[in-house]
């Protein structure tokens, strides 16, 4: 069938060309694209079908036709609507649908072939395959299709990826993106409801994260997570890598070290909130009357500063509530606790709150506050306030600045102070109280152990009205150091304590 | 036997090489009239100083057209035809196949090979070849649709009449069915049981239609055994009471 003409410089083969008349079998292109590196010889088994999920689209079998739920000439109706708005819906063609081919079965590869349209509009493409009599054989091609290879991994919906875009700038770890949604959709599986929270939560906490948002955060359980790792990441400038690998590594902490991540720094924004100042210790815990006195003094030591703190508390309780229902159980335990403390707080002072709050005159009582707290209430806190003192003193040493910041530490130097109050009202927290403390001016005329012996003999006082007394303009003192320094008198003198009008008065008896 | 769906791979295993060749529109209208075992023509392959000249070469038989319409000389289609060869790069193209059963195309899918080579068929320019162009330019100016003069007005749709044929139908109809009287109470509830086993919606002007009774009366009936629901789907329709209907299985009344 091939006739050789030999010349000079050219030879020539001639193949006669049949274009065959049989049409069972059609020809169509498949195209990949070639950065997808496609080898059809490797393949050892594959699939293909048409991908028909538009057909229902097509289709409109929505509605029922007869029996229950169907209405008498609804598909008359339908129609004559659909003409009269002029609505053409195309037709459903098998033909046209896209492909799926499945290579090497479930492990392999997945393509998704859709129709070029256009191709056969102008020009025939044909197919010229050699016979093995040489001759060639030209078959038309019917449709092109391109094939594009379906990602197998877990994309981003829409949604979230929006989000992500809007957070591109801050996120510096990519990796950790899928690994909390698929954190997230574990969750989901397990529990709904509680899951849906802590997803909601959680997102809100790594949103809140990486864009440093405010948050409202207990700092107590902030504290006891960093007090887990307290050796691992107290980086402070919430740098995200360190933490967010940390929380690769363990995935049941995930949430607890997103949450301190955000807390850390946050709980270090917020020093000004004086959310804080509700830490208090349990009131009612048995503790040393002197401290019981001490804390009615910090309470009690300004008109402000006391309605400051049930302000806090206020809030705190609020807190509470609102965390409760997105916390671990591990943590709604700890919650209430401090909503135990918080309600013995308020029932003690029993004043009327007022909204403005200071931060300096908050994160100075809160401190003096702290330094003479009682006892933990319970057994737990204490173990935890052991490991609370050493992040806290990590907290600190960062953290070396005014008062207001300093006041950040006071959650974690109220609870360390818990334990050891009665010796040294102190602990190892704040530096202000204690310079306070170790230097108290009670040189000064006015704030003495026997000033406030006489007013205590004449008639039985409130810590609140000891303080007016003792008002900083004339003693030359700070309201902290007032209120430390008349602490550590109060709890030398031991006087005796009777309840007038709901309030806790101080006397002696000479 | 291969199932549905699975693909035959010998022709991929064996790396057949195919070629894509992009062919003109009159070539392959005039291909498609191959009598016999469809031979069109022959194709030399000759290299000429290390490259690759490739033409094709129309069967005589196969150059004329018949031409449609007016002209009565035939045009013809050049007979050279060399190939531009071009490279697959950017894309790799296989080739696959789908055999038809009689009914449905897409049962036996088979992979038959890769295209190694492609290539346009362009045709050598000729006289006769513009001529042919030239035709096909015509042909395709010609707009689709044609405004026509008439000489004379087309009168034989809308004759003046006294009363549309319809009209006078409609009312000796109406005349003869006269007013709707009130049927038996009992026999009305049959029908309309009966009708809301087939539907559960109904607009109360299709039921007057069915129970061709007065709408005051079918509405008294409606509201003893039925119940209108201004639905955020059916528009105001009527349905059974729930403890009238049983849609689920079999129909029963209960009454």
């Amino acid at each position: 069938m091939c006739v050789s003409q030999g010349s000079s410089s050219s030879s020539a083969t001639e193949y006669i060309v049949r274009v065959p008349k049989n049409t069972s079998k059609r020809y169509s292109i498949m195209a990949f694209n070639a950065g997808d590196k496609v080898n059809c010889s490797t393949w050892t088994q594959a699939r293909m079908e048409r991908d028909m999920s538009n057909k229902r689209m097509y289709s409109e079998e929505e509605t029922v036709e007869s029996g229950a739920g169907s209405e008498f000439g609804k598909k008359q109706r339908e129609e004559a609507r659909r003409k009269k708005f002029g609505i053409v819906t195309r037709e459903f063609r098998a033909e046209d649908q896209p492909w799926i081919l499945k290579v090497n079965g479930k492990a392999g590869r997945r393509f998704k072939g859709q129709k070029k349209g256009g191709v056969t509009e102008n020009a025939s493409y044909y197919i010229f395959t050699q016979c093995p009599d040489g001759a060639f054989e030209a078959f038309p091609v019917h449709g092109w299709y391109n094939f594009t290879p379906q990602a197998k991994h877990r994309t981003l919906t829409a949604e979230e990826a929006e989000e992500e875009w809007g957070r591109r700038n801050k996120v510096v770890n990519h990796f950790s993106i899928m690994l909390q949604r698929r954190l997230r959709e574990q969750e989901r599986g397990e529990d709904e409801e509680e899951d849906g929270e802590k997803a909601g939560k959680k997102k809100k906490k790594k949103k809140g994260d990486k864009g440093s948002d405010l948050r409202i955060h207990d700092l107590d359980d902030d504290l006891e997570i960093s007090s887990d790792d307290s050796d691992s990441s107290l980086a402070e400038d919430g740098e995200s890598k360190p933490k967010v690998k940390k929380e690769n590594d363990k995935k049941g902490k995930g949430k607890k070290k997103k949450r301190k991540k955000g807390s850390d720094s946050e709980a270090l924004e917020d020093s000004d909130d004086g959310d804080f100042e509700g830490l208090e210790v349990d009131y009612m815990s048995d503790e040393s009357s002197s401290c019981v006195m001490c804390s009615g003094i910090d309470e009690a030591s300004e008109s402000e500063e006391e309605s400051e703190e049930e302000r806090p508390n206020e809030e705190e309780g609020k807190e509470e509530a609102e965390e409760e229902g997105k916390k671990t159980p591990v943590q709604q335990e700890k919650k209430k606790r401090r909503g135990s403390v918080l309600r013995a707080l308020q029932s003690a002072p029993g004043k009327k709150r007022t909204p403005p709050k200071r931060a300096g005159g908050r994160g100075s009582g809160g401190s003096s506050r702290t330094g003479s707290r009682p006892g933990t209430p319970s057994m737990d806190s204490a173990s935890t306030s052991n490991t609370l003192r050493a992040a806290a003193s990590k907290l600190e040493q960062g953290k070396r600045q005014t008062p207001g910041a300093s006041s950040s530490d006071t959650p974690a130097a109220k609870r360390l102070k818990m334990e050891p109050s009665p010796q040294s009202p102190s602990g190892k927290a704040t530096p202000q109280p204690t310079s306070g403390k170790s230097t108290p001016s009670s040189s000064d005329v006015q704030l003495t152990e026997d000033a406030v012996r006489r007013y205590l003999i004449r008639k039985p006082m409130t810590t609140k009205d000891l303080l007016k007394k003792f008002q900083t303009k004339r003693t030359g003192l700070s309201s902290e150091q007032t209120v430390n320094v008349l602490a550590q008198i109060l709890k030398r003198l031991n006087p005796e304590r009777k309840n007038i009008n709901d309030k806790m008065h101080f006397y002696l008896t000479e | 036997m291969s199932e549905k769906g699975e693909v035959d791979l010998t022709g991929a295993k064996q790396n057949t090489g195919v070629w894509l060749v992009k062919v003109p529109k009159y070539l392959s209208q005039q291909w498609a009239k191959a009598q016999g075992r469809g031979e069109v023509g022959k194709l030399r392959i000759s290299k000429n100083q290390g490259k690759a000249e490739v033409s094709f070469t129309l069967n005589e038989e196969l150059t004329v057209i018949d031409s449609v319409g007016d002209k009565g000389s035939q045009v013809h289609v050049p007979r050279e035809h060399p190939f531009t060869m071009q490279m697959v790069g950017g894309q790799t193209l296989a080739v696959f196949t789908e055999t038809s059963s009689g009914k449905a195309w897409g049962d036996k899918i088979a992979l038959e090979g890769v295209v190694v080579q492609r290539a346009e068929c362009r045709p050598a320019v000729s006289d006769s070849y513009m001529r042919l162009k030239r035709l096909q330019i015509e042909e395709s100016s010609k707009p689709m649709r044609l405004s026509q003069q008439l000489d004379k007005a087309v009168t034989t749709n809308y004759k003046p009449v006294a009363n549309h044929a319809y009209n006078v139908e409609y009312e000796r109809r109406k005349k003869e069915e006269g007013k709707r009287a009130r049927g038996d109470k009992q026999q009305v509830l049959d029908m309309l049981f009966s009708a809301f086993e087939k539907h559960q919606y109904y607009n109360i002007k299709d039921l007057v239609d069915i129970t061709k009774q007065p709408v005051t009366f079918l509405k008294e009936i409606l509201r003893d055994i039925g119940i209108y629901n201004i639905k955020g789907t059916h528009k105001n329709t009527w349905e059974l009471r729930p403890e009238y209907r049983h849609y689920q299985g079999e129909a029963e009344k209960s009454d």
